[in-house]
C-alpha cells in the first residue's frame, strides 16, 4: 500500500508531452502572425542643437508684478469691442486647444453624429520615444495635441525632438532632435505637451523662419524651428535657442522646465514653466515672460506674487496653455498655488492673484482683472487649464464671457472683460482646521458658484463604496474612519491617516479644459470623481514614515516646511476605488441657462488589464473637442480608447482601441478637402502605468 | 481519528488505482467511446482556441490588453486546460477524473470570466465550447470508472 504518490510513468509522461507539444504548436498556428506590426520608430536626422544659449538678459525687461487684484477696463467700453465670433469662420487647428480661445471647436461637418460611426484610420505614426520607466529612462508621459498649421501636423515628443508630418499621410517631413537631457529634472517623468506655431503677417520672400514651430524643454530651453524646414532660426535668442533658466533668479533649486509650448499671441510669446511639486518649502517664484516672436527678446515679465513672499515661498507658476482675446488685447493665465503646496504658515499674507485666473494686458503684462478661486491653498489646486473664451446669451444679453474649470469640479463663468460674475460667486464658510499643525492660518471663506453646478457633489463625504469594502475586508470602512472630514476644504492634518480630499489635485478637471460649441451654446466638460488623502508628517515622523512616491502620489518632503506629506488615492489593497461609482463622466452644459444638458460616465476603468463596467466610467485626463458636425471627441479615459458622442444627446456613436490613454485634446482639421481627427496616444502614469508614442489619425472613407 | 485513518487510506489507494491505470494499456484513445473521445475533442478545440486568442491578446498591439497581468493570466490558465485536458483523455480511474473535471470546470468558469472583463470575448466564446466538451464527456457512458476493452 503506497503512502504517498508515486511520480507519472514515463510512457504517460511522454504522451502528454508530445500532446502538449502539439497542441501548442496548433495555437500558434492559430494565433494570428503580425503580432508585432507597429510601425518602426524613426530616427531624428538634424543636427544637434547649442543647447549654451547666451546667458544675458534682455534689457527691455519690465516688471509687471503686482499686489493686488485690480478690475481695469482702460475705460473701454464692452459695447465698443468687438467680440469672438458666435462661429468661427474658418477651421484652425495650430495650438495646444486648437484656438487661442480654447473652444476646441471646429467648424467643419464633414463628420456628423450620423456618419461618424463609418470613421476609419487614415494613418498613424509612432515615434518611438516612449518609455516605461523600467531602465535608465525616466517613464513618459506624452501630452501633446497635435497643432495642424501649414499644411503639415507638428508635435513634439516626450524625449524633446520635434517632428512635422504630412497631414494627409503621416509621412515624416522632417524631425529635429534638441538633444535635451532625458532626466527628470523637475517631473518624476519625461514629459512634453506639444509645440506652437508662429507666422508673420506680412512674411519677406525668401527669407526663412517667416513660419516658426516652437518647443521647449525640461532643461529650461526654447527652441525655435522654421517650419517649412526644421532648420533653427539663427535670428532667434542665440541661434535657435532661447535659454529660459537665465531668468531663474529666485530659489533656483530647479530648472525652469518648459514642457507646455508658449501660447502665441499675435507676434509674442507667453511663455510661462513648470517646476517640482511638493518639493520645497521655497522654489523659483512663479513667471511669465513675453517673447518676441521672431527674435525671443523678453518684452515683459509678469509676476504672481509680492516681491515679499517670493523671498519666502515661490511658484504660482503658470505651467499649462493660456488663452487670449486678441480683439480685446487680453491674455488669461490660469496661475497655479504657492510653495510649499500643503502647508502656508510661511506664506500667511494674501496673495490674491495665486490660485486664480488673472487677465493681462497683452502689450504691457499689467494685471486688468484677475478672480482668486481659492484662497490660501493648502490642497494644490493649481488652477491648471486655459479658461475657455465664450460669448453667451443669458437672459436674452450677450456677455462676453469665460469658463474657468477647477480641479475641484467647480465652473466658475466671469465677463472676461472685466471678471465680474456671470451668475453669482458666493464666498462661503469653510473648515478651519483641527489645530494640529503649527504656524498655519486658514482662509475663512472659499468662492462656491451658484451656478453651473459643481460638476461633482463635493459637499458631502463621498460614500463608501460597498464592493470595494467588502473585497478590502472593511479597509474602507477603517480607512473612512480614521480620515479627518469636515466638509468640501478639509485642511491637511497630522491625525490619524490625515484629511479625506474630495476631490484633490488629481480630480476635477484637469489640463484638457472645456470646451464649447457656439451653435447652440452648450460647453462641454470632463471630470474625474477621485478621493485622495493628504496626511502631514512632522520632520522626525516623515523621515521614519517615508517609503517613496510615484507620479502626484506617495511622500512629498517640503523641504524647509516643518512638515512633509503624504498624498495617496483612496483606494483598497486591490486597488480599487473606495468611493462609489462613477469615476468619471463626460457632461454638457447649456451655458444660457447654467443648467446641465446631459451627463454620462465615460469610458471604462481597467486595472490589469481588466476593464469594469462603463457605467462605473473612468478618472479621466485630457480633453475634448466638439466639431459642428454635432460630435464630441475625447480619448482621455483609463481604457486608452478614443471615441465620439453626439453633442445633442451623449450617447457614444464610435470608438476605437489606442497604444495608450489618450490625455490630450484631439485636433480636428480640414486637408486637400477632407476632415480628419487626430489624437496622440501617449499615457500618463498618474492615471495608469501605460506609456505610447501613437500619433492616430481618422477620416471618412474617401469615394 | 482512526476515521481519518481509514479515509486517508481509501484515498491513497484510489489514487494508486489511478497511476497504475495510467500506466496500464487502459489510456489508449482508442479504447474509449465516440462519445468519450467527442468530449475530450471539444474540449481541447476550446482550450487550444483559448490559448491562441489569449497569445493573441497579449502580444498583438492595440488589443486593449497587450502586455497586461490579466491577458497572462489567462494565457496560464488556457496552458493549464491544455493540460488537464490530456491527462484527462487517457486517465481511467473515478476519482482522479472527478477531480480534474472540477479543476477543469473552474478554470474553464474563471477564464471565460476574465475573457468577459478582458473584452475578449472569442476567449469567453472559447470556454463555452470547452464546456460543452466538458459536459460531453461527463455524459458519456465510456467515461465510468471501468475502462473500456481494447
Amino acid at each position: 500500500m503506497p503512502t504517498s504518490l508515486s511520480p507519472l510513468p514515463l510512457a504517460t509522461l511522454k504522451l502528454t508531452a508530445q500532446r502538449l507539444g502539439a497542441a501548442t504548436a496548433l495555437a500558434l498556428l492559430l494565433a494570428p502572425a503580425p503580432l508585432l506590426a507597429q510601425d518602426q520608430p524613426t530616427e531624428a536626422n538634424q543636427s544637434s542643437a547649442n543647447s549654451n544659449a547666451k546667458e544675458s538678459a534682455d534689457s527691455q525687461n519690465s516688471q509687471a508684478s503686482e499686489d493686488v487684484a485690480t478690475t481695469d477696463t482702460g475705460g473701454r467700453k464692452d459695447s465698443d469691442r468687438p467680440s469672438i465670433p458666435l462661429v468661427p469662420e474658418n477651421a484652425t487647428w495650430d495650438s495646444f486647444h486648437g484656438q487661442l480661445n480654447a473652444q476646441k471647436y471646429s467648424p467643419l461637418d464633414q463628420i456628423t453624429a450620423d456618419n461618424v460611426g463609418d470613421l476609419e484610420k487614415v494613418w498613424e505614426f509612432h515615434t518611438g520615444d516612449l518609455s516605461d520607466g523600467s531602465g535608465d529612462i525616466p517613464a513618459s508621459v506624452w501630452s501633446a495635441t497635435p497643432v495642424f498649421a501649414n499644411d503639415t501636423i507638428y508635435i513634439g515628443t516626450p524625449f524633446y525632438r520635434l517632428i512635422a508630418l504630412d497631414p494627409g499621410t503621416g509621412k515624416e517631413k522632417w524631425s529635429f532632435d534638441t538633444q535635451s537631457s532625458r532626466k527628470a529634472l523637475t517631473q518624476p517623468v519625461l514629459k512634453n505637451r506639444g509645440v506652437s506655431y508662429w507666422e508673420a503677417e506680412n512674411p519677406v520672400a525668401g527669407e526663412p523662419c517667416q513660419k516658426i514651430v516652437y518647443m521647449g524643454t525640461m532643461d529650461a530651453q526654447l527652441f525655435a524651428l522654421d517650419a517649412d524646414t526644421g532648420k533653427l532660426c539663427k535670428g532667434f535668442a542665440d541661434n535657435g535657442v532661447l535659454n529660459v533658466n537665465q531668468w531663474n533668479d529666485t530659489h533656483a533649486v530647479w530648472p525652469l522646465s518648459v514642457l507646455q509650448p508658449p501660447t502665441v499671441v499675435g507676434d509674442h510669446l507667453m511663455l510661462g514653466w513648470a517646476g517640482m511639486d511638493w518639493a520645497y518649502e521655497q522654489a523659483p517664484p512663479g513667471t511669465i515672460f513675453s517673447l518676441n516672436a521672431q527674435t525671443g527678446e523678453r518684452e515683459w515679465t509678469f509676476q504672481a506674487l509680492s516681491d515679499e513672499m517670493r523671498k519666502k515661498s515661490g511658484t504660482a507658476n503658470v505651467w499649462t496653455h493660456m488663452s487670449a482675446d486678441r480683439e480685446n488685447g487680453l491674455l488669461y493665465l490660469p496661475v497655479s498655488s504657492p510653495s510649499p503646496n500643503y502647508w502656508g504658515g510661511n506664506r500667511t499674507e494674501k496673495a490674491p492673484l495665486a490660485t486664480s485666473t488673472t487677465a493681462l494686458d497683452i502689450e504691457t503684462g499689467k494685471v486688468v482683472w484677475s478672480r482668486q478661486w481659492v484662497h490660501h491653498d493648502l490642497w494644490d489646486y493649481d488652477i491648471n487649464s486655459a479658461p475657455t473664451l465664450m460669448d453667451i446669451t443669458v437672459d436674452g444679453k450677450q456677455i462676453p464671457a469665460l469658463v474657468q474649470a477647477t480641479k475641484q469640479g467647480f465652473l466658475f463663468v466671469v465677463n472676461r472683460l472685466t471678471g465680474e460674475d456671470v451668475w453669482p460667486i458666493e464666498e462661503r464658510p469653510v473648515p478651519q482646521g483641527d489645530g494640529s499643525v503649527k504656524g498655519e492660518v486658514y482662509a475663512p471663506t472659499q468662492p462656491f458658484p451658484t451656478k453651473p453646478a459643481p460638476l461633482l457633489d463635493q459637499s458631502k463625504k463621498p460614500k463608501i463604496w460597498g464592493l470595494a469594502d467588502a473585497v478590502g475586508g472593511g479597509q474602507c470602512s477603517r480607512l473612512w474612519d480614521d480620515l479627518t472630514y469636515e466638509g468640501m476644504y478639509t485642511p491637511p492634518t497630522t491625525k490619524g491617516e490625515g484629511a479625506l480630499s474630495y476631490p484633490d489635485s488629481a480630480g476635477g478637471v484637469q489640463w484638457g479644459g472645456v470646451a464649447f460649441d457656439p451653435q447652440s451654446q452648450t460647453a462641454i466638460v470632463n471630470t474625474s470623481h477621485i478621493v485622495q488623502t493628504i496626511k502631514l508628517y512632522d520632520r522626525e515622523a516623515y523621515d521614519k514614515a517615508n517609503s517613496g512616491s510615484g507620479n502626484e502620489s506617495g511622500f512629498a518632503p517640503q523641504k524647509g516646511a516643518p512638515y512633509g506629506l503624504r498624498l495617496e488615492v483612496a483606494n483598497n489593497w486591490l486597488g480599487m476605488p473606495c468611493w462609489e461609482p462613477p469615476f468619471g463622466e463626460l457632461v454638457a452644459l447649456d451655458m444660457t441657462t447654467g443648467d446641465v444638458k446631459w451627463r454620462r460616465p465615460v469610458g471604462a476603468s481597467q486595472q490589469y488589464g481588466f476593464y469594469m463596467p462603463e457605467k462605473w466610467g473612468s478618472p479621466t485626463i485630457g480633453g475634448p473637442a466638439v466639431t459642428a458636425g454635432g460630435v464630441i471627441f475625447i480619448g482621455a479615459s483609463m481604457d486608452a480608447k478614443l471615441r465620439a458622442y453626439s453633442l445633442e444627446t451623449g450617447d457614444e456613436l464610435w470608438s476605437d482601441q489606442a497604444q495608450a490613454p489618450s490625455v490630450s485634446n484631439p485636433a480636428v482639421y480640414e486637408y486637400k478637402g477632407r476632415e480628419y481627427v487626430a489624437f496622440v496616444a501617449g499615457g500618463n502614469t498618474i492615471l495608469k502605468d501605460q506609456v505610447g508614442d501613437q500619433v492616430v489619425v481618422y477620416a471618412l472613407p474617401e469615394d | 481519528m482512526f476515521f481519518g485513518l481509514m479515509q486517508y487510506q481509501r484515498n491513497a489507494e484510489a489514487a494508486a488505482k489511478c497511476i497504475k491505470s495510467l500506466s496500464s494499456g487502459d489510456n489508449n484513445p482508442m479504447s474509449q467511446s465516440r462519445s468519450f473521445r467527442a468530449g475530450i475533442i471539444v474540449l481541447l478545440v476550446g482550450s487550444l482556441v483559448g490559448l491562441a486568442v489569449s497569445l493573441y491578446a497579449y502580444f498583438a498591439p492595440l488589443t486593449g490588453v497587450n502586455g497586461t497581468l490579466g491577458a497572462l493570466a489567462v494565457i496560464l490558465s488556457t496552458i493549464a486546460l491544455v493540460v488537464m485536458t490530456l491527462v484527462l483523455a487517457p486517465l481511467s480511474c473515478r476519482s482522479g477524473r472527478v477531480v480534474l473535471r472540477v479543476l477543469i470546470l473552474l478554470v474553464l468558469v474563471g477564464t471565460g470570466f476574465a475573457g468577459l472583463l478582458l473584452h475578449q470575448w472569442w476567449l469567453t466564446a472559447a470556454m463555452v465550447v470547452g464546456l460543452i466538451g466538458l459536459l460531453l464527456d461527463m455524459a458519456s457512458p465510456a467515461a465510468s470508472t471501468t475502462p473500456a476493452h481494447s
